[in-house]
């Protein structure tokens, strides 16, 4: 290869006409905002490897789950050692069952869960992640059929998980709240003061309230307040105590409730949207004080 | 031959990518978080066997499916994994061949690859750079590549190269 310069040369250029090729994709995409040739694009990428990616969690899941589930055993023997004797003679049992049960105990605990305000919601399961190191997304199985849309929120039974930002026919990608690019209104239960929560690209969230008062304690309980999610969703609980300073603001971080890494099945709140935020709460719109004519009042 | 060669490269990253998105998915297969980046290692084993154009042109095709199925904007990847791609081409003749040399080699492409993007992830809006993890992000994926490595170089070598040694150039 390198013993000839003009191969070189022509190796050099398509290399060169390769990274711009990239750049101008990047820089298309960017204005796009995912949305255009790129985005339609991304469906048809989404909905032709979705069926190959189904039968590949199909057929690793008892091997992964296997694996989870030795490690499982694994922790708990080291945290209940004293219960050693009566675990012994389930072990055997429990390495062979325990990928199945923590599946069934996920989906019943994910049934069981009541959609915040009881919006309408769908069950849902992650079926394959971002190829990315730093991707912050799911793939579910539900789509447009189902009713899912892009801005819906995702719960589990701990709290959010993240929200729709792309969806197909019979599948959607969910935005993890720990991505960079998602920010989440949020109310801090103790204080009642609203705030920010960002991602930063995994671990914990950052917390930024313009407007507080009030200090923040360590496990004190952040909710979404309203704006972009249904109210009232446990997003995470904050790791770091943090006091005001007057003229800045309250920067703190708040640990995500829901174990990211871990969660297989979602519900996808369908039955509410930003929109429906302006008519529960006044906030944007204020309403005149109803006239009372002075005269009959007097009467 | 050389468009047998890149039927075959190409089916590689096609699965590469499927086992990445589920086998190595956050709530499968993980060791401390991480998963090994297997796109960018089928990459480095085809480009080293393939002729230039189809191996850019390998890179390139692998980078984007990343960024169809991934969350950065597009042509991200393409852009990280066709620099990997040339620099597997500038490597792979000028030093000496062994597993010693590969695994570093490995190490230091896969590291290089994920640096590059998250320094263009950076630059286009994504704040890749300020992730908690980004180190252990970087060093541990470049690790497991380096691991995974044999395996990779044993499959591909008989698909690639039937008639050759795993090591041979």
């Amino acid at each position: 290869m390198l013993s000839s310069g003009r191969r070189f040369d022509r190796t050099t250029a398509l290399f060169l006409s390769l990274l711009a090729a990239s750049f101008i994709f990047a820089t298309f995409d960017v204005r796009a905002q995912g949305e255009g040739a790129g985005g339609i694009m991304r469906d048809g990428a989404q909905q032709l490897f979705a069926p190959a990616q189904k039968a590949a969690e199909f057929a690793v899941a008892p091997v992964v789950g296997f694996v989870d589930g030795i490690s499982n055993i694994a922790g708990l023997r080291a945290e209940n050692e004293r219960l050693q004797a009566e675990v012994n003679s389930l072990e055997q049992q429990l390495r062979e069952t325990a990928a199945l049960e923590r599946r069934v105990a996920e989906l019943e605990a994910i049934s069981g869960l009541e959609a915040p305000e009881e919006l309408a919601a769908v069950t849902a399961r992650i079926f394959s992640a971002g190829p990315g190191t730093f991707d912050q997304i799911r793939y579910i199985d539900k789509g447009k059929a189902d009713g899912v849309l892009v801005g819906n929120a995702v719960i589990d039974e701990h709290g959010l998980v993240g929200r729709v930002d792309r969806v197909t026919e019979n599948n959607a990608r969910v935005r993890l709240i720990t991505d960079p690019l998602v920010a989440v209104g949020v109310r801090v239960e103790s204080t009642n003061e609203t705030g920010v929560v960002t991602g930063r690209g995994g671990g914990a969230l950052r917390l930024e309230m313009f407007q507080a008062t009030q200090p923040v304690r360590e496990g004190d309980v952040v909710v979404t307040d309203g704006s972009r999610f249904p109210p009232g969703i446990v997003v995470g609980f904050i790791s770091e105590t943090a006091d005001v300073v007057v003229g800045f603001a309250l920067r703190t971080a708040v640990e995500p409730a829901v174990p990211l890494s871990e969660v297989d099945f979602v519900k996808v709140v369908v039955g509410w949207s930003p929109l429906d935020a302006g008519i529960e709460e006044p906030g944007g719109l204020i309403e005149p004080p109803p006239f009372v004519d002075p005269t009959t009042e007097r009467r | 031959m050389r468009s047998r060669g890149l039927a075959i490269a190409l089916a590689s990253v096609v699965l590469s990518v499927v086992i990445q998105t589920t086998v190595f998915a956050p709530d499968s297969v993980r060791l401390f978080g991480t998963a090994p980046n297997l796109v960018l290692l089928v990459v480095v084993v085809c480009a080293r066997w393939l002729d230039p154009e189809p191996a850019l042109f390998l890179g390139f095709t692998a980078g984007l499916l990343v960024d169809l199925l991934g969350s950065a904007p597009l042509g991200l990847w393409a852009m990280s994994l066709t620099v990997v791609a040339y620099l597997t081409l500038q490597v792979r003749g000028r030093v000496a061949d062994g597993p010693l040399v590969v695994g570093i080699g490995i190490l230091g492409l896969t590291f290089v690859g994920q640096f590059l993007f998250v320094v263009l992830g950076t630059l286009f809006g994504l704040q890749t750079i300020t992730d908690p993890q980004l180190v252990q992000n970087l060093l541990l994926p470049s690790i497991y590549n380096v691991i995974l490595a044999p395996a990779v170089f044993w499959v591909l070598a008989r698909l690639l190269r039937p008639q050759q040694r795993v090591w041979s150039t």
